[in-house]
């Protein structure tokens, strides 16, 4: 009998996982959050798709707010519904079961080269994630997690941040904080 | 059947509904002014932050609940039903239409003349900005000039304006800040802005109006009755008279015990789709096509603005995000010669990152990771993206219309409205040469700091639309008066929106609001 390898089987789970709707996963969602050793994978890979310029606190912290945010999920909310074409949407299924099975997908990626993420060289790294991206159909950085993948996820959740565009533009712009309308009229300041 | 008695029955519960009712009760105090919306109130201010939050941050609708799914119309631009309107999530431009929109006949021999003096409305349009609190900077056109200023001076241009405002005024055209209604401190109750910058999504702080406000205020001290979740299925006609006597209708949680409204004064304030709806359900054996409509008019001319939009890259440096739902407008092109090809359009200039933002790969093809998408993004940050746009005037055809589509019903069977604009035989022969134009300005705008334009494109439908029950002063060719009284029903008139012949070349709220508060006092001498 053919015994798939668990290597194998992971990267096949995440493969179908980033193929199948949302909304259809819902039939086999069950965890809510991700485990501790999705979380512990999310950190490593954080640390390469990440700026490492913001310093291992701040990509570590980002990784916290993210997996914050897969906690803050709601199914079956509805979406800005828009203008001028408006149409009914709803949130789909919590993206945390893709995210696990991606995130051990990952991991299997880098333990079948006898390594974690972290000791893996950067070619290596780049390859293997940008085949997940490919796999899971992600063409570009989206507005938002979408749970298409979790690593275009996370980045999107860092690199469309206010926080990003300020580190970008070295400007404390601080495009969506609760600010005096004054300050709005001066040339930004450099970032500290 | 629970019957209601009141004086003044408004259908709609939205901006227009909201600014009637508030001059209403100052008119006439004690009169008994009843509203009654189709959808839910939804008055929770103190979440609006966190609705805000979620908005941002999972894309959820930060207004609960604020349709009904089978209260849906084709070809409708919002799907908003809740007291307060479309006008809960409006970005809050309040610009003035101009003298030409109305005289569009008289002047050029195109669709027609509004039945009103701009000398008449312009003082409504004071009013409407006294209302609303609007900040802004007066035009330098000498034709745009005011009786009254502003209640506000204008909302302070970010860094970002100000730098595109020095370029885009190097073409020779003319830009002001745009007029919104924006508390700049606070004032009616709201707050003040503090640039969340989601005014198009909600407004936390209030600075932005929303007319839930106004509502609130009006029903605290019982000024009015609000009779929300309730929807108003058909207009009764009195049995003798052309008067009407009743609107009957259904609250939401007893769908079979139909409750009935009866007034002395009927206003239909439910927006461009709604207002025609109702009159066309309400159909009798003496009005077989609907309430008044012997002109058969009643669902047609339905307008609103064409726009085009641009993408310039400038060489100056500015820093999007400081203030992206405010921007500069001129009203350069709001008066053509006579003596030329007929085009009119407004120009608005946005801060952009268009075409700067983060990417995840590079042209070739890599992907960008860390530090490396970082410095990617950061080479493209270079200069500036600006985004242009003109609100176009385009007129309808009799056959712009909405209409009753009986495939489609609620579920009381009703049948829901289909809306299909379309424009006049001398609007689409002008569309290249008015395309033509409009590019053209926008390459004039491009020319200074190295810019060049990137990208053009075209809306796919009419926006801030109106019409449905335009008003003239001749019954076989108009719905209502220039009041809005329908001039088969003494007692019924139309507010706003739907009395517009023509949809103007800018944002049309603030128009819609002045022709309510002009109808005000004629349905007060009425009530």
């Amino acid at each position: 009998m053919h015994r798939m390898k668990r290597r194998t089987l992971l990267q096949w789970l995440g493969g179908v996982v980033g193929a199948v709707p949302l909304r259809t996963m819902r039939v086999f969602a069950q965890p809510r959050d991700l485990t501790d050793e999705s979380v512990a994978t999310l950190y490593e890979i954080a640390a390469t798709v990440l700026p490492a310029s913001l310093g291992a606190t701040r990509v570590r912290a980002t990784a916290d707010k993210f997996v914050a945010w897969t906690r803050g999920y709601r199914e079956g909310v509805a979406l800005s519904h828009g203008y001028g074409h408006p149409r009914l949407q709803r949130s789909g299924a919590s993206p945390v079961p893709i995210y696990i099975a991606q995130l051990a997908a990952l991991a299997a990626e880098a333990s079948a080269r006898g390594a974690r993420w972290p000791a893996l060289d950067l070619d290596t790294r780049r390859r293997l994630l940008d085949a997940a991206l490919t796999k899971a159909n992600v063409r570009g950085l989206p507005a938002r997690p979408t749970g298409q993948h979790v690593v275009s996820d996370l980045m999107a959740f860092y690199f469309r941040s206010s926080e990003a565009n300020d580190v970008c533009y070295n400007a404390m712009i601080n495009r969506e904080v609760c600010r005096p309308i004054a300050i709005t009229t001066k040339r930004p300041r450099p970032l500290a | 059947m629970p019957v209601h008695e009141t004086d003044t029955l408004i259908i709609g519960g939205g901006i227009t509904s909201a600014m009637l009712a508030q001059k209403l009760a100052e008119l006439r105090p004690g009169r008994k002014i009843t509203i009654v919306e189709a959808g839910r109130s939804i008055f929770d201010t103190q979440n609006r932050g966190r609705y805000r939050e979620r908005a941002m941050e999972y894309g959820e609708h930060p207004w609960h609940d604020d349709y009904i799914e089978d209260q849906q119309a084709a070809g409708i631009i919002s799907m908003t039903m809740a007291v307060g309107g479309l006008a809960l999530h409006w970005g809050g431009a309040c610009n003035r239409f101009s003298e030409e929109d109305l005289r569009l006949k008289s002047m050029y021999g195109l669709a027609t003349d509004w039945p009103i003096e701009w000398a008449e409305l312009e003082r409504y349009y004071c009013e409407a900005e006294r209302r609303l609190n609007v900040s802004g900077e007066p035009s330098p056109h000498a034709e745009d000039r005011r009786s009254q200023p502003y209640p506000q001076g204008p909302i302070p241009l970010s860094y970002n304006l100000q730098i595109l405002k020095t370029w885009a005024e190097r073409s020779g055209i003319k830009f002001s800040p745009l007029p919104m209604a924006r508390n700049l401190t606070p004032s009616g109750g709201r707050g003040a802005c503090c640039v969340y910058d989601t005014c198009g999504e909600v407004c936390p702080s209030g600075a932005r109006y929303s007319p839930d406000y106004t509502f609130r205020q009006l029903m605290e001290p019982k000024k009015i009755v609000l009779h929300d979740r309730t929807l108003v299925r058909k207009l009764i006609l009195d049995e003798r008279r052309s008067t009407i006597v009743a609107a009957q209708g259904v609250h939401q949680d007893r769908p079979a015990d139909p409750i009935e409204y009866r007034a002395k004064t009927f206003v239909m304030a439910s927006g461009y789709c709604w207002s025609s709806h109702l009159l066309l359900l309400s159909a009798n054996a003496r009005f077989p096509d609907g309430l008044a409509n012997r002109s058969g008019l009643v669902g047609r001319f339905m307008n609103g603005h064409s726009f085009l939009n641009a993408t310039a890259n400038i060489d100056d440096q500015t820093f999007p995000g400081q203030n992206i739902t405010h921007s500069l407008i001129s009203r350069e092109y709001f008066r053509c010669p006579t003596n030329r090809p007929f085009v009119r359009h407004d120009t608005r200039v946005w801060e952009s990152s268009a075409g700067r933002d983060p990417r995840l790969r590079a042209p070739g093809g890599a992907l960008l990771l860390g530090d490396e998408l970082m410095a990617d993004w950061r080479s493209r940050t270079k200069g500036s993206s600006v985004r242009l746009r003109a609100y176009v005037d385009v007129h309808p055809s009799a056959d712009s219309r909405l209409t009753l589509d009986p495939s489609k019903k609620n579920r009381y069977g009703d049948a829901m409205p289909k809306i299909e604009h379309r424009l006049d035989d001398a609007t689409r022969a002008r569309e290249a040469a008015t395309r033509a134009h409009v590019q053209g300005v926008f390459a004039t705008l491009a020319k200074a700091s190295n810019g060049r334009i990137v990208n053009n494109s075209e809306g796919d439908y009419l926006d801030h639309p109106g019409g449905g029950c335009r008003m003239g002063t001749d019954p076989a060719a108009s719905v209502c008066d220039s009041f809005g009284r329908t001039h088969d029903h003494e007692n019924l008139f139309v507010v706003g929106a739907p009395t517009t012949p023509t949809g103007g070349c800018t944002n049309g709220t603030l128009t819609f609001v002045a022709l309510t508060l002009r109808s005000a006092e004629e349905i007060a001498r009425a009530s």
